[in-house]
C-alpha cells in the first residue's frame, strides 16, 4: 500500500554557447524557430534536432533597494529561457512576450531573440545573415506580425523570413493525406482546424481559449484549497511535474469519478505525493522521557545553586555579627578609646548606631535560616508531587486500552460541546425547537410556586434557558484540554513524512477535463467535443466523414494519456450510427512544429516563400507570404475616416432634447 | 537616441525595442486592446480575424461536480454557495474558514455576483 511517489524537482540545464562553424556562417543556412508559448525551440535546417529548448520565459529580478546611495544600485542580469536555474524563486518576476498565444510584448521578444542568437554562437558584425522560419499562432492579427517583422529586419538585418503555423507544419510533418481536422492542444488555446485537399477553412476553425497553463492553474489551486498547509510547497512546477507523469483523461469522466466514490477504490488507487519537508527539530534524538528527565535535572541544579547562596549569605552575615559582638564586648569592658579606634573600620558612627546594626544582622540571619528551612521542605514535596491526573500504564496493552479510553472520552466531550453549541445556536433563532423549549421552560418558571427552589435541581433551569455559555461548559472546556495534553503527550506519534504527502484522487482527471468541460473553472466556452460537432455541422456530409476518418491531434497539452480514446469515443457518440472514424496522434506532440518548419526551411520550393526585405519595405511588416502552412493575408484596410461626426449640423444625426423637471 | 546607435551584441543593427533602464518605457497594447483596434477595421466580408474564431457557448447544461471532492453534486450549501455530494462533505463544507470557501468560489468561476 505504501507506493509514495517522490517528486523529482529537476532542474533546469543552462544552455551552452554552440559552435558556429564555417558551413552555417557562410552558407546561407535557414535558421527554425518554433516560438510557441509554453517552449521556443531553435535549431539549423540542416540539423536533425533544435539546438536550443527553452521555455518562453524571462526573469527581470528587481533592484537591490536595501543598498545604500553610496553606490549605484546593481541590476542584477535578466535570466532568459534556462539561464532560470530555480524558477520558483523568480516566480513573481516572470514575464513573457506572449498574450495568451499571441506575442505582444516585443520589448521581451527582443531580449529572448538576443539570448536565442547569442547562445548559437553567431558572431557576424551587423547583421543576423540568415533567412529565418518563425511559426506564429493561427490568424495572427497583422499588428503583431507587423511587430515582429519590424524586429527581425530593423534589430537583426536578416535576410528574409517566413512565417508558419505549428499545428498545419505539424501536421505536414506527420503526412497523413491532405485532408484532416486538426485539434491542436497548446499551452493557452486549443485550435481545431479543418483542412480539406490541402486548403486550410479558416472560416470554420475555431479556439477555445484554454490550454496547458489553464491546467496548471487549477490543479495547483485546487490542491492548494485542499492542503492550506503547504500552500507553499505546492508549487507551479511541481503541478506540472505531477501534470506530466501522472495525469491522464478519463475516458468516461462521469463514470471515472462514480469510481472514486467507493472508498475502497479510493484506498487501493489513490496517488501519494511525498513533498519535501525537514524533520521537526523537536524530536532532535530524545524521547519525551529523556526531555522530561533533562528538565528536572536542570530544576534540581537551580534550587542546589540558589541553596549555596544563601548559605554562603547566611555565613558572611553571621561573621559580620561577630565582629560587631566583639566591638561592643570593648564598648561594655569601658575601653573607650580601642573602641573609638576599632570603629573606623566599620560604617558606625556610635554606640546606639553599633546597637542597631546588630538588631538588623539578627534579624537578617533569622530570615534566611527560615528560607533555607522552607526550600528543603519544597524540595521534598516535589519529588512526591503527582505529574498529572492523566497517568497511562506502563503495560503495552493495559496502555492501548487506555489510550483507547482516553480517545472516547475525548470524543465524547467534544460531541457534547457540539451538541450544546448547537443548541445555543437553534435558540437564538426563533421557531427553531430549541428556542421552543427555551420559552416552555421561561413560562414555566414564571407559573412555579412557592416551593421553587427546595431542591437543588431546581436551580437547573437557569441553566437550560441562558443563552451564554455556563458553568458546566467551562467544566467540559477544561477536561477537554486535560484529555487533549494527556493524548498529545502520550499518543504515539504520526511519523511526520505523513503529514507532507498529497493524496490525489481524482484531481490527475479533473484538471485535464477541463478541455472537455471548460464549464469547470467558469468558462463559457464550449469543450472540444462540442466544438468539434460545431465544426462539422459546416460540412457537407462527404465531407465530414473526410475530416471525422482524419483526426489529428498534436500540440504539446495532447501528450496526456487517454486523449485518443477519448475522443474515439466522443467521434462514436457524435458521429452518425456505422459511420467511420479514426484518431491519429501526431509521432511527437510537442516537437513535430519544428522539425515540420525544418523540413519546409529544407524544401526547393523555400525561397519563394520567404519575405525579403526589400518586400518587407514596399509591402509593409504585416505582410507574409502565402504558403501551405501558412496564416492567410488579409491587408490590413485602411481605418474608416468618420465625416459623419464632423459637420455639427448634419441632418443625419437625430438630436433629442431632455427636459429636466425641477 | 542621439546618433550613436545603441546595440548590446556584435549580430545586431541596433537596439529596437530594449530601453535602458530608467528611460520611459514603451507601453505594448494587450491582445485584447489589439483586438477592438483590429474590429474597429472595415473588414472585406470574407477575412477571418483573431476574434472571428472564437469557440461557441456551450449550448449543453453544464454539469455540477462538489467543489471540495469533484463528484457529481447534486445538492449547493445556501450559505457558503458551494456545491457538496453528500452529508459527510456537508460537514466539511460548513467548517471550511471564509478564505478557502471563497477560493473554491473563484476556481469554479463563480465569485463574482452577476451570473
Amino acid at each position: 500500500m505504501e507506493d509514495v511517489l517522490v517528486l523529482k524537482d529537476l532542474k533546469t540545464v543552462q544552455d551552452i554557447v554552440h559552435e558556429y562553424g564555417p558551413t552555417l556562417k557562410f552558407g546561407h543556412i535557414p535558421l527554425v524557430i518554433d516560438n510557441g508559448s509554453y517552449q521556443c525551440r531553435v535549431g539549423w535546417s540542416v540539423h536533425d534536432e533544435p539546438s536550443l529548448i527553452f521555455k518562453n520565459l524571462i526573469a527581470r529580478p528587481r533592484k537591490d533597494r536595501c543598498k545604500k546611495d553610496a553606490e549605484p544600485p546593481v541590476t542584477p542580469p535578466i535570466q532568459i529561457g534556462n539561464d532560470i536555474i530555480n524558477i520558483e524563486a523568480v516566480r513573481f518576476q516572470l514575464k513573457s512576450q506572449f498574450d495568451k498565444n499571441v506575442v505582444t510584448h516585443f520589448e521581451v521578444q527582443e531580449q529572448v531573440c538576443d539570448y536565442i542568437f547569442s547562445h548559437l554562437g553567431i558572431d557576424s558584425d551587423g547583421c543576423i545573415p540568415h533567412p529565418i522560419v518563425m511559426t506564429e499562432a493561427f490568424v495572427t492579427p497583422n499588428y503583431s506580425r507587423q511587430l515582429m517583422s519590424e524586429l527581425l529586419f530593423e534589430a537583426y538585418g536578416i535576410p528574409a523570413v517566413s512565417y508558419g503555423v505549428d499545428s498545419l507544419f505539424s501536421f505536414y510533418r506527420n503526412d497523413i493525406g491532405d485532408t484532416a481536422l486538426i485539434v491542436n492542444c497548446g499551452y493557452h488555446t486549443i485550435h481545431i482546424i479543418p483542412v480539406i485537399k490541402g486548403k486550410v477553412i479558416e472560416e470554420h476553425a475555431r479556439r477555445i481559449n484554454l490550454g496547458g497553463s489553464e491546467i496548471v492553474c487549477y490543479m495547483h489551486k485546487l490542491l492548494q484549497l485542499k492542503y492550506p498547509v503547504h500552500v507553499n510547497a505546492i508549487t507551479m512546477s511541481r503541478i506540472e511535474e505531477i501534470l506530466h507523469e501522472h495525469s491522464s483523461i478519463a475516458l468516461d469522466y462521469q463514470e471515472e469519478i462514480r469510481k472514486w466514490a467507493n472508498p475502497d477504490y479510493y484506498e487501493n488507487n489513490v496517488i501519494r505525493v511525498q513533498l519535501p519537508f525537514v524533520q521537526s527539530t523537536s524530536s532532535s534524538g530524545l524521547t519525551a522521557e529523556q526531555q522530561k528527565e533533562r528538565k528536572k535535572e536542570m530544576a534540581r541544579r537551580l534550587l542546589e545553586i540558589n541553596a549555596r547562596k544563601r548559605e554562603e549569605r547566611l555565613a558572611e552575615d553571621e561573621e559580620q555579627l561577630n565582629q560587631l559582638l566583639a566591638l561592643q564586648e570593648l564598648i561594655e569592658d569601658g575601653d573607650t578609646d580601642e573602641f573609638d579606634e576599632a570603629i573606623k573600620g566599620f560604617d558606625i558612627k556610635n554606640y546606639g548606631d553599633l546597637q542597631r546594626q546588630i538588631g538588623n544582622l539578627n534579624m537578617r540571619i533569622e530570615k534566611n535560616k527560615q528560607r533555607i528551612a522552607a526550600a528543603a521542605n519544597a524540595e521534598e514535596t516535589i519529588e512526591t508531587r503527582p505529574t498529572g491526573r492523566f497517568q497511562p500504564p506502563t503495560d503495552p496493552e493495559a496502555f492501548q486500552v487506555w489510550l483507547n479510553d482516553t480517545r472516547a472520552k475525548y470524543r465524547e466531550v467534544l460531541v457534547r460541546r457540539e451538541a450544546r453549541r448547537a443548541r445555543r445556536a437553534a435558540m437564538v433563532k426563533r421557531r427553531t425547537a430549541a428556542a421552543a423549549e427555551r420559552m416552555r421552560a421561561i413560562s414555566r418558571l414564571a407559573a412555579a410556586g412557592d416551593d421553587f427552589g427546595y431542591r437543588d435541581s431546581d436551580w437547573d433551569v437557569y441553566k437550560s434557558i441562558s443563552r451564554e455559555a455556563d458553568s458546566d461548559s467551562e467544566a467540559d472546556g477544561e477536561r477537554l484540554v486535560e484529555l487533549e495534553e494527556a493524548l498529545r503527550e502520550h499518543e504515539p506519534p504520526q511519523p511526520s513524512h505523513h503529514r507532507h504527502q498529497l493524496h490525489l484522487a481524482i484531481e490527475p482527471y479533473r484538471a485535464p477535463e477541463l478541455m472537455f468541460q471548460p464549464s469547470m473553472m467558469g468558462n463559457l466556452e464550449a469543450g472540444l467535443t462540442e466544438t468539434m460537432e460545431y465544426i462539422f455541422k459546416h460540412f457537407s456530409d462527404e465531407e465530414q466523414l473526410l475530416l471525422a476518418n482524419n483526426v489529428f491531434i498534436t500540440g504539446g497539452c495532447s501528450q496526456f494519456p487517454g486523449l485518443k480514446e477519448r475522443l474515439e469515443r466522443e467521434l462514436l457518440e457524435m458521429r452518425p450510427f456505422q459511420s467511420s472514424h479514426k484518431v491519429v496522434m501526431a509521432k511527437n506532440p510537442s516537437l513535430d512544429a519544428w522539425y515540420g518548419a525544418r523540413d519546409f526551411a529544407g524544401s526547393n520550393e523555400f525561397e519563394n516563400f520567404c519575405m525579403s526585405k526589400e518586400e518587407y519595405y514596399e509591402m509593409g511588416g504585416e505582410y507574409l507570404k502565402e504558403h501551405h502552412a501558412s496564416n492567410k493575408y488579409y491587408k490590413s484596410p485602411a481605418p474608416i475616416v468618420d465625416n459623419t461626426l464632423a459637420p455639427a449640423g448634419d441632418a443625419n444625426v437625430v438630436k433629442e432634447e431632455i427636459v429636466v423637471d425641477c | 537616441m542621439t546618433g550613436e546607435i545603441e546595440k548590446s551584441h556584435c549580430f545586431k543593427v541596433q537596439n529596437k525595442f530594449i530601453v535602458k533602464s530608467g528611460c520611459k518605457k514603451r507601453m505594448w497594447r494587450s491582445l485584447k486592446q489589439i483586438l477592438t483596434a483590429e474590429r474597429a477595421l472595415p473588414w472585406p466580408n470574407d477575412a477571418v480575424l483573431y476574434y472571428s474564431i472564437n469557440a461557441p457557448p456551450t449550448f449543453k447544461p453544464t454539469k455540477k461536480y462538489s467543489d471540495i471532492s469533484g463528484l457529481p453534486a447534486p445538492y449547493v450549501d445556501r450559505h457558503s454557495k458551494l456545491y457538496y455530494s453528500n452529508a459527510e462533505e456537508f460537514a466539511t463544507v460548513r467548517s471550511l474558514p471564509m478564505d478557502i470557501t471563497a477560493g473554491y468560489l473563484q476556481l469554479r468561476g463563480a465569485n463574482t455576483i452577476v451570473g
